[in-house]
């Protein structure tokens, strides 16, 4: 039963993310966005990762698919605005992509080379467990990820700002 | 944590303090005048250069996630010092700027992930590093706010450090599956040769080539240089390139040395095919900029030729290079921006004649030019040589031959630069340029680095000893 | 206990994973509109975060779940400073295909 939610969910992620690259509405393509997120993160929660599964919900489908709404809200784009491309460019791109797939799943699918954990521990997903490395093992790149938010915050106000002098 | 550890920590945690102090000098108001920001920044950056100079202690801190060696501080003391000289040099063009406090937190940031990324054993605070790098960089990349040309270079930056991080992010999280561990230094004890590290293994070498720029990755490089400002494209073409081939070094000798064979055959096609591309495509440029941009492309080539030699020979030949490259580059660029800021002209061909004009700015370039093609006894001569000479270990004759006809083909674009500054005519001159006493002051330090280090042979086998 | 991949092997994620990575790189080679590559961007980022955590579970190492929280806030940062440029761009040029972006040919 589980393995056909797996199933279920792969199938589901996998349709939702060719409709994100194939549709002509940029509308469109950040709803299913969000619905191939809302896939992914019923994958998490198969893995046990449950505080990864929210966090994935709140940071990508609430956070960074609301700003990108609103920059296409403001920028008003609707599927007139992306004219037809030479066929050629997407033909290629296609072809590049698609051997890249195949190449991928030729080589990943015969990994017998790793080597499991002996020891199962179910728990490791738990937002107790992960809370305590976070902050233990890995508070250095915790800290500095902070200054990342603050510089990107900086970088972006000044970007965006409207200009009154010369607008 | 006690006292030797905040040491060990030094460079990193002034720079971020200061990072913060100028974010809140900035929300109080405190200091309203753009020299004085300029100043406060200048004297900031010449801090964290001699705070490399303090003190050669090594540790390792954070469970092992963050090390420091005298050869890691020295690979950070040359950024910083590139950094004042690129500061030192955008003095007129930040005078008058309404954006000042934030291009220099900005760029401090920036400075400031390249050193984690430099100290880096754990691939997260390395992968945290790179971005602090990049992201704040495609940000100034845009910083001529007004010019349609510095928000389409700021574009292309981001759209393509974007791509490189998801193919760099596939191959670690290979490696992570092969090994079950972040630390790169165990990866050393755990990875063999084999079909998935192999894969692996090029798409994080995909990641790091387009951010050294290799071809066939460097198509972003040519117009971003082009339409930032000149700081910036000074700032991309030496602090950036030189911390990414530091770090490429670092994991190449440090995390993946079980694959050597595998690496270097890698490095072969890509630095043949970088310099001939480099090389090709820069004669025919008509823009300074442009031209510089795959002047760079091409000197990358050389770097990948030196990174084919044993763990000991490779990284010390290219710090050197880099601290060689360092010096030319930013002549170059120096007396690009003095023109730029002066007259507005950026083509080749308003630089004939310049000798006329402006005797010192013009003996200046030729010094760098020169520097850049490799011609004896300035200093870029003496880079390229220890670059071969650590390559010839691993590097096949077809390679070692293809670098030498490639050496012998920018000869051709960089001399007939230096021939049409001092023998050609031109029907609308330059005018002359007073240039302010900063950069002339940037100019006079990179141009005795060009003549004198070269001569100094003792920092070769200083850097030599560092790396054992 | 046992987790999910007792039932289901881990090379079927490693291939969910290369799936999901490739199609987000056509869309990144194939797509000309900057909010569009952008979103396929985010697929590869996505894909790979999946990778991580399936691999976090078989080697019992949270790790690998730690590296994924860094991963998203790194693409939030990026996707901000991202659509910054594009806000920019569109107030420029007043259309955000990315082949429009040819003033610095030469």
């Amino acid at each position: 039963m589980i393995a056909s939610v797996f199933y279920f969910l792969s199938f589901v992620s996998i349709f939702f993310a060719v409709m994100v690259v194939v549709s002509k509405n940029p509308v469109h393509s950040v709803l299913y966005l969000i619905l191939t997120f809302f896939s992914i993160a019923g994958h998490y929660l198969l893995l046990n990762a449950q505080f990864l599964a929210l966090v994935h919900i709140v940071v990508y489908a609430g956070a960074i698919m609301v700003l990108f709404l609103f920059v296409i809200m403001l920028l008003n784009l609707n599927a007139a605005t992306e004219p037809v491309k030479s066929s050629l460019m997407k033909f290629a791109g296609a072809i590049a992509g698609g051997s890249l797939m195949l190449v991928l799943i030729a080589v990943l699918s015969k990994i017998n080379s790793i080597q499991p954990a002996h020891e199962v521990n179910t728990q490791i997903g738990l937002i107790k467990n992960l809370g305590k490395i976070l902050f233990t093992e890995y508070n250095l790149p915790f800290e500095v990820a902070s200054i990342l938010f603050l510089v990107a915050m900086i970088g972006t106000v000044i970007l965006a700002k409207k200009n009154p002098h010369t607008s | 944590m006690n006292i030797s550890d905040w040491l060990t920590l030094r460079i990193e945690i002034a720079l971020a303090v200061f990072i913060l102090l100028q974010l809140i000098i900035k929300i109080f108001d405190l200091i309203r005048s753009n020299e004085t920001w300029l100043r406060l920044n200048i004297a900031i950056t010449f801090l964290i250069v001699l705070l490399g100079f303090t003190g050669n202690d090594s540790g390792s801190l954070f469970g092992g996630m963050f090390i420091s060696t005298s050869f890691i501080i020295i690979e950070k003391t040359i950024l910083a010092f590139a950094t004042l000289l690129v500061l030192m040099q955008s003095y007129n063009w930040l005078k008058h700027h309404q954006h000042t406090p934030e291009f220099f937190m900005l760029l401090l940031t920036a400075l400031l992930g390249m050193f984690l990324m430099l100290s880096a054993n754990n691939i997260l605070l390395f992968y945290l590093g790179l971005e602090m790098a990049t992201i704040p960089v495609a940000a100034l990349a845009n910083f001529d706010l007004d010019k349609q040309r510095s928000s389409e270079a700021g574009m292309k930056m981001i759209l393509s450090s974007a791509f490189s991080s998801g193919m760099l992010l596939f191959g670690i999280s290979i490696f992570y599956g092969i090994t079950g561990t972040l630390t790169i230094s165990s990866w050393q004890e755990i990875l063999r040769p084999g079909g998935l590290e192999v894969l692996a293994l090029i798409f994080i070498m995909t990641g790091f080539g387009f951010k050294i720029s290799l071809v066939p990755f460097h198509l972003w490089t040519a117009d971003v240089y082009e339409g930032s400002p000149v700081s910036i494209t000074a700032f991309l073409s030496v602090v950036s390139k030189g911390a990414v081939s530091f770090a490429l070094a670092r994991f190449l000798f440090n995390g993946v040395i079980m694959m050597q064979e595998f690496w270097v055959e890698i490095l072969f096609l890509l630095s043949i095919i970088t310099m001939t591309v480099g090389n090709l495509f820069a004669m025919r440029q008509t823009n300074i900029k442009r031209f510089l941009a795959f002047s760079t492309v091409a000197q990358a080539g050389y770097i990948l030729l030196g990174l084919a030699g044993d763990p000991v020979n490779a990284p010390t030949s290219v710090v050197y290079f880099i601290l060689v490259y360092m010096f030319s580059n930013l002549a170059a660029l120096g007396v690009v921006e003095i023109v730029s800021f002066a007259t507005q002209k950026e083509d080749l061909d308003d630089y004939k004649g310049f000798y006329n004009s402006n005797k010192k700015l013009a003996i200046v370039l030729m010094l760098a030019l020169f520097s850049l093609a490799g011609i004896p006894p300035t200093a870029g001569f003496f880079g390229k040589l220890f670059l071969f000479t650590s390559g010839i270990h691993s590097a096949s004759v077809v390679w070692l031959l293809f670098a030498s006809l490639n050496l012998v083909v920018s000869l051709y674009y960089y001399m007939r630069l230096v021939r049409m500054m001092f023998s050609e005519n031109n029907e609308k001159p330059l005018a002359s340029i007073q240039s302010p006493l900063l950069s002339n002051i940037a100019l006079i330090i990179c141009s005795a680095g060009i003549l004198f280090i070269g001569i100094f042979g003792g920092l070769y086998d200083y850097l030599h000893q560092l790396a054992k | 206990m046992n987790t999910i991949l007792s039932i289901v092997p881990i090379q079927y994620y490693i291939i969910l994973s290369a799936i999901l990575f490739s199609i987000g790189v056509m869309g990144v080679l194939t797509r000309s509109n900057a909010i569009i590559i952008f979103m396929s961007v985010e697929i590869m980022l996505n894909s790979v975060n999946l990778l991580l955590a399936a691999f976090s579970t078989y080697h019992n190492d949270a790790a690998g779940q730690i590296f994924v929280f860094f991963i998203m806030a790194v693409a939030a940062a990026e996707v901000a400073v991202g659509l910054a440029i594009i806000v920019m761009i569109y107030r420029n040029i007043n259309t955000i295909d990315i082949y429009n972006l040819n003033k610095l040919k030469g």
